[in-house]
């Protein structure tokens, strides 16, 4: 919403970095946000993501969970942490296939902007779910 | 011991010789008279009185011997009966002479004073309270389970030492505290700990009860604990020591059930991934391919979607069914508006009924109140109700859903499909895992699952479900969710921001119980 207030802001194109080792399926994100006029941009490595996710130049990160080197767990507890990632302002949305225990699923929810079970969206509605985001 | 068991066998032997030594002696008065009466008497002997005779004197000898044997046998525990009564109180017997004993001196002097050892301690022990405490811990720390004794307050009176090292806590740290902040409980059904105490409090004296398969909640790092509880409750202990809490721990056991559902967990991660990309790639297609007219390739991406989606739903289907057989599925129940959910799901899977050329016509009544649902649960149940509808529906070709307030004030969703009915006689089975239709299994492809679980999640949320058929012309089914104003008043009673559900309708206090 702060960032909406700024005029030069809506008429840029909203980047999107997503974290996501499946690469096929980080692929076909990308083509559809990009296809609906979205910057975006995929990372297949934990660590690397984190790196990029921390340099503040995006507007949504969509997170895997299950990644190599740096899990999406990691990662969103640093991105969430003030000391670790001053001024983090883009929104988190777990895109995970992987079936949680019900507390830990809340308690990742709880930290972020959205969850999504990959199977349950096709790219398409993923980016309407991301048009519908604030 | 072993000089006890001397004493007792020496008893029973001096026993063994007087009963041996009167029968000896019985004996050779007999064969003394005999020959006497043989010797002077020989004509008598002839005589129809001697039988008598002899008769009646051998009936009188053994009378008297008999009389002196059992006063005999009897005298050891005359002796004890005789001390017993004269240390208990308004005893009027003086202490018995055990000296004077002639069998089974030994035993009767040991047991004398053991029972005099422990009239003593008794008294002492009444005397002063400390010592009955001090058994106390005994005991219960040497019981091998953890153990927590509460007061009428729900605080933790005493914990022995197997409960500190089952919940990783020093049990001095827990005394007075209240047991729901020392342990962090989650039960398998409605009846938690704190609401049987509650009811039992207000009707019942004494009462007792037990829970399988409690959950232990902890902190990051520690091993869930699983276990059964007992509990005892007694209102008129004198120390306000109401609540006696046993646990039996589980964890070993109940956990490997757990390591089922992980196993059930990852593959349908497995599934999903493929599953994922071929919806994707079938979108893309799909974009691409949207210019193109002709209506057969078009029929074929339609196909091609139907059959993903219907892939997703049978995933999702067996995930459920393990959590609910493992009590896992939980449900939070929100406020939602139920036509747009009705709506949203119909519109979802309509795409399968168009492959079959069926239309779903959806109605929702006008000023339906908001309801308490988990919205993804009851996508499940919509999905599985129409998916059911579209494959036995045969030649129909219209399915209706209408969403409608029932008389008894529930929201009610008929689903209704004008395509093969069901059999009265497999209709009683018809919510049961695994039960399929035996006339057409070979027919229409299924797993049995569907309905199952839309009975499990309807009636997590407090609702029902049932079927109406007309064999040959079609079927009905209908389920019902709570309004949201009855389960606010639910969740206002239990200090609930939320309300969280399992598969068996239980209500699992999570606010309350929470650290």
């Amino acid at each position: 919403m702060e960032l909406s207030t700024e005029p030069e802001e809506t008429n840029k194109p909203k980047k999107v970095l997503c974290i996501e080792d499946e690469r096929f399926i980080g692929e076909l994100y990308i083509r559809a946000l990009t296809k609906a006029g979205y910057d975006a941009i995929l990372e297949v490595d934990g660590a690397k993501g984190l790196e990029m996710a921390q340099s503040n130049q995006f507007d949504i990160i969509l997170l895997d969970l299950m990644i190599p080197n740096v899990t999406g767990i990691e990662i969103l507890r640093i991105l969430r942490d003030p000391e670790k990632t001053p001024d983090f302002k883009a929104k988190i949305i777990i895109t995970t296939n992987l079936e949680q225990r019900e507390d830990v699923r809340q308690d990742i929810e709880k930290q972020a902007d959205g969850y999504i079970v990959k199977a349950e969206l096709t790219p398409n509605e993923l980016v309407e779910f991301l048009n519908n985001i604030d | 011991m072993s000089k006890k068991s001397d004493y007792l066998s020496r008893a029973r032997n001096q026993f063994f010789s007087i009963l041996l030594w009167n029968l000896v002696g019985l004996g050779l008065i007999l064969v003394a008279i005999w020959g006497v009466l043989r010797t002077f008497f020989h004509p008598i002997l002839s005589s129809p009185y001697f039988g008598l005779i002899l008769g009646g004197s051998t009936f009188v000898i053994s009378l008297f011997l008999a009389k002196i044997l059992s006063t005999r046998l009897i005298s050891p525990v005359q002796a004890l009966w005789q001390l017993i009564i004269n240390i208990s109180p308004n005893g009027n017997l003086p202490p018995p002479n055990i000296d004077a004993l002639k069998i089974g001196r030994e035993l009767v002097a040991d047991l004398s004073t053991q029972v005099l050892q422990l009239t003593a301690s008794t008294e002492k022990s009444a005397a002063n309270p400390a010592n009955g405490d001090l058994n106390r811990n005994f005991i219960a720390n040497n019981l091998p389970l953890p153990l927590f004794i509460l007061d009428d307050q729900e605080a933790v009176v005493f914990a022995n030492n197997h409960a500190g090292d089952y919940i990783g806590i020093n049990p001095k740290d827990i005394i007075g505290k209240n047991f729901y902040m020392v342990m962090d409980m989650s039960f398998p059904s409605e009846q938690t700990l704190d609401k049987w105490l509650k009811q039992v409090k207000d009707t019942s004296a004494t009462a007792s009860s037990s829970w399988e398969r409690v959950r232990l909640n902890v902190l990051d790092n520690h091993p869930t604990r699983l276990f059964d509880l007992a509990a005892y409750y007694n209102k008129d202990n004198p120390d306000k020591q109401e609540t006696i809490l046993v646990v039996f721990d589980h964890t070993k056991q109940y956990s490997q059930d757990d390591q089922a559902i992980n196993f059930v967990a990852l593959s349908v991660h497995e599934l999903r991934t493929p599953l994922t990309l071929l919806r994707g790639y079938i979108e893309a297609l799909g974009d691409e391919l949207s210019q193109n007219t002709d209506p057969e390739l078009q029929e074929f991406m339609l196909k091609m979607s139907a059959t993903a989606q219907q892939l997703t739903i049978f995933v999702n289907n067996i995930l459920n069914v393990a959590r609910i057989d493992n009590d896992q599925l939980q449900l939070q129940l929100h406020e939602e508006n139920w036509g747009n959910i009705v709506v949203s799901a119909a519109n979802a899977i309509n795409l399968r009924a168009k492959v079959r050329g069926i239309n779903i016509e959806t109605t929702v009544a006008p000023d339906l109140p908001s309801v308490g649902v988990d919205r993804l649960s009851i996508y499940e149940v919509i999905n599985n109700l129409v998916d059911n509808a579209i494959k036995y529906s045969a030649n129909g070709k219209v399915i209706k859903i209408d969403a409608h307030l029932s008389n008894d004030g529930m929201v009610e969703t008929t689903v209704e499909d004008f395509g093969l009915g069901i059999s009265p006689s497999i209709m009683p089975n018809l919510f049961t895992k695994f039960y399929r239709d035996h006339r057409n299994r070979s027919q229409i492809g299924g797993t049995g699952l569907g309905l199952y679980l839309c009975k499990a999640i309807i009636t997590a949320h407090g609702g029902n479900i049932w079927v109406r058929s007309n064999f040959g012309k079609g079927s009905t089914f209908g389920f019902t969710v709570q309004p949201y104003a009855k389960l606010a008043a639910e969740v206002k009673n239990s200090d609930n921001k939320e309300i969280v559900r399992g598969a068996h309708g239980w209500i699992k206090n999570h606010s309350l119980y929470r650290r």
